[in-house]
């Protein structure tokens, strides 16, 4: 189907136009822009994994906001943390030579789990030489941030990530969960309330992923509510079980791509088996992007598992 | 051309003048000509110039009556405005269930709105609708040009590529099976480069920027006189964020909906927007509406809305299309088709259709592989 980059080379001549310079700063035609896709190699960032790089055709895209919603023990802090290594990488392998930054709204930072999968990660990643791994200090550059209630969450996102962007010391952001800070403080009667102050922190952080080129992650929870308006708006079924990401339509328009994390158990294979990670298969499945086709269900068991594990 | 100078729309103090002077009839006005004028009342050869031409306008003006002399305004019959649409072409959208409800295709001259849930599929049906425009004549379509306005960063251009080269592929099936000699001349220029080579890209950070494109299109649009689609993706986005005053936003819009008509009849092209959807909370219960408010319902000619219908099966999901607002349907609120949408993994892009009939009208079934 494609042809090389190289053979589309026009000339464009500007003086021919008369027009306003900014409306010539800002044209670009498609085919440059498909030309510029073809030859710059870190358009995405990648996950580290192969089979989930080929579902999301190169990894999480540079600009605007990716969620990665599901229930708990899916696996989406497995997913968030194993993106805080893989930032680290040269763009050579996938990642963007910088650090992240980990906002926490509830749970503590899990530190151990890192600790862990930083020692995994010469096993993990096959790819990448060992001398590049040992020389990457990947605790040193991941920053993290705790925010409990709407006011701290913010003043982060308007002032403290944005001097750590500026400085290039992070390129990418992820936000462990929004829909907590959401939880306690407003009820039923407050929708309008929290309505606005979700389209200014999308639009806040889609401005800063823009300015940035930073992908920004959200990590939100299922509920289980299911009523008409909802079943109207989309729900995704696995198997039987209706989960239905939280925060409503509101922050679902702020999305470029939303991707679920589901674990279905299966039969155990051998009884007595001791480990409670031995059945489990995870699926991902990636929803609502302009980019793909409508979902498809894709087994990372492999990748997945394997993390799993080395998590103990 | 009797008209008296004192009733002449001119400066007061050239009038006085020109009563000073002796003037009394526009036509005596008009014998004595620039230079006479100039000497007499002692302004200069421009001033005379221009005060004549007012002097002429409405004189002439008032001797044609009211039949709309002046070339501000063109009248015609709705007899020729009927010839007119009809000979205009659509713009197909690949997906015959879709052109069947918006009557053969996207309508050049024309705004249409897409608005639905967030996934539903708006900007993949744009980036579709930028390559279509591009389809040569002979395969059925307008042989245009596309401008894609993004304001949300949605634009993927590896999809776009896909979806252009499907359709090349598409075309050139076609082109086998008649085998006719302007198919094949005509598949020679309709590749994936030149596809994407006639997507103008703009992208734009927020509404101040938006409104500045909007309002210098025009003067692209002269330029490109090929470009037969202009896209806005997303023009809900920069609106609903950051505005404290509502009937700001609602000036701004307006102004907006009323360049784009512009726009789409000067250049006559079509004017694809999308929408977001809100919740709107009534007394007893919640529904989804397009966003932007009420008068915003008006900028559009068509407005397309498309809903998530859980189906059994997991991966094929129904569509529900609910066109309003076309002129061709009398009653909108009756007339809702269910169409099935289940996108084959093979493929990039491929839309397999199932039209079901719903009780109130009938349809016909029309199966697409």
């Amino acid at each position: 189907m494609c042809c090389s980059a190289r053979r589309c080379n026009q000339e464009m001549n500007w003086e021919q136009f008369d027009l306003n310079p900014k409306v010539v700063a800002a044209l670009k035609k498609a085919l440059q822009l498909y030309q510029d896709h073809l030859t710059s190699q870190h358009q995405k960032l990648s996950l580290g994994c192969s089979v989930l790089d080929n579902l999301l055709k190169g990894g999480i895209p540079l600009e605007g906001i990716t969620e990665l919603a599901g229930e708990s023990s899916a696996g989406k802090t497995q997913i968030s943390l194993q993106l805080c290594l893989c930032v680290q990488y040269p763009y050579k392998y996938g990642g963007l030579e910088s650090g992240a930054v980990y906002i926490c709204t509830e749970d503590i930072f899990p530190s151990k789990r890192l600790q862990q999968l930083i020692e995994q990660q010469r096993k993990m990643r096959t790819d990448v030489p060992a001398e590049i791994i040992q020389k990457i200090k990947f605790g040193n550059s991941i920053f993290v941030e705790h925010a409990a209630d709407l006011d701290t969450f913010h003043n982060c996102i308007t002032k403290r990530i944005s001097l750590l962007l500026t400085r290039g010391m992070v390129r990418l952001v992820i936000i462990d969960s929004l829909a907590a800070l959401f939880r306690c403080e407003f009820g039923a009667s407050d929708s309008v309330t929290k309505a606005r102050y979700l389209q200014t922190f999308g639009a806040q952080l889609h401005s800063l992923s823009t300015r940035f080129r930073t992908p920004i992650l959200c990590i939100n929870q299922v509920t289980d509510a299911v009523s008409e308006l909802e079943a109207a708006q989309g729900s995704c079924s696995v198997a039987d079980n209706k989960a239905y990401p939280a925060l409503g339509i509101t922050w679902a328009n702020q999305l470029l791509m939303r991707l679920m994390v589901s674990r279905v158990p299966q039969p155990e294979r051998s009884p007595g088996a001791a480990s409670h990670h031995s059945g489990s298969v995870h699926y991902v499945r990636e929803i609502a992007t302009s980019a793909f086709p409508q979902s498809y269900l894709f087994k990372g068991a492999a990748a997945i598992s394997m993390w799993k594990r080395a998590a103990g | 051309m009797q008209r008296d100078v004192g009733s002449l729309p001119l400066a007061p103090a050239l009038r006085a003048r020109l009563i000073a002077a002796g003037f009394q009839t526009a036509q005596e006005l008009l014998e004595t000509g620039p230079c006479g004028l100039s000497k007499e009342i002692g302004i200069s050869k421009e001033e005379a110039l221009e005060a004549l031409q007012v002097v002429r306008q409405e004189c002439h003006g008032g001797a044609a009556g009211t039949a709309g002399g002046s070339g501000a305004t063109r009248k015609c019959t709705a007899l020729e405005l009927l010839e007119e649409e009809q000979a205009q072409g659509f713009i197909i959208t690949f997906c015959s269930a879709l052109d069947n409800i918006l009557g053969g295709g996207v309508q050049l001259t024309k705004i249409t709105e897409i608005c639905g849930a967030p996934g539903v599929g708006k900007t993949q049906l744009c980036m579709q609708l930028a390559v279509d425009v591009q389809i040569p004549e002979c395969f059925g379509g307008v042989a245009g040009e596309a401008v894609f306005i993004d304001t949300e960063g949605s634009f993927m251009v590896e999809r776009v590529a896909d979806i252009a080269a499907a359709c090349v592929q598409h075309c050139q099936l076609i082109a086998e099976a008649h085998q006719e000699e302007d198919h094949l001349k005509a598949l020679e220029m309709f590749s994936l480069e030149s596809i994407l080579s006639h997507i103008y890209y703009f992208r734009c950070r927020d509404y101040i920027e938006l409104l500045a494109q909007v309002y210098l299109l025009p003067d692209f649009l002269s330029e490109h006189s090929k470009v037969r689609l202009v896209v806005v993706d997303g023009i809900a986005f920069p609106f609903r964020h950051d505005f404290e005053d509502l009937s700001l936003r609602t000036r701004l819009l307006n102004g907006l909906a009323q360049q784009l008509i512009i726009i789409a009849n000067d250049h006559k092209s079509a004017v694809v927007l999308t929408n977001q959807m809100t919740t709107r909370i009534g007394q007893s219960q919640s529904t989804l509406v397009p966003a932007l408010g009420e008068s915003w319902g008006h900028a559009a000619t068509v407005r397309l809305i498309f809903h998530w219908d859980n189906s059994q099966r997991a991966g094929l999901w129904r569509m529900i299309l609910e066109a309003q607002k076309n002129e061709d349907n009398p009653s909108r609120n009756s007339w809702q088709r269910y169409t099935n949408h289940r996108v084959r993994r093979s493929q990039p892009y491929h839309i397999t259709l199932h039209l079901m009939a719903s009780e109130m009208c009938s349809l016909q079934l029309s199966l697409r592989m």
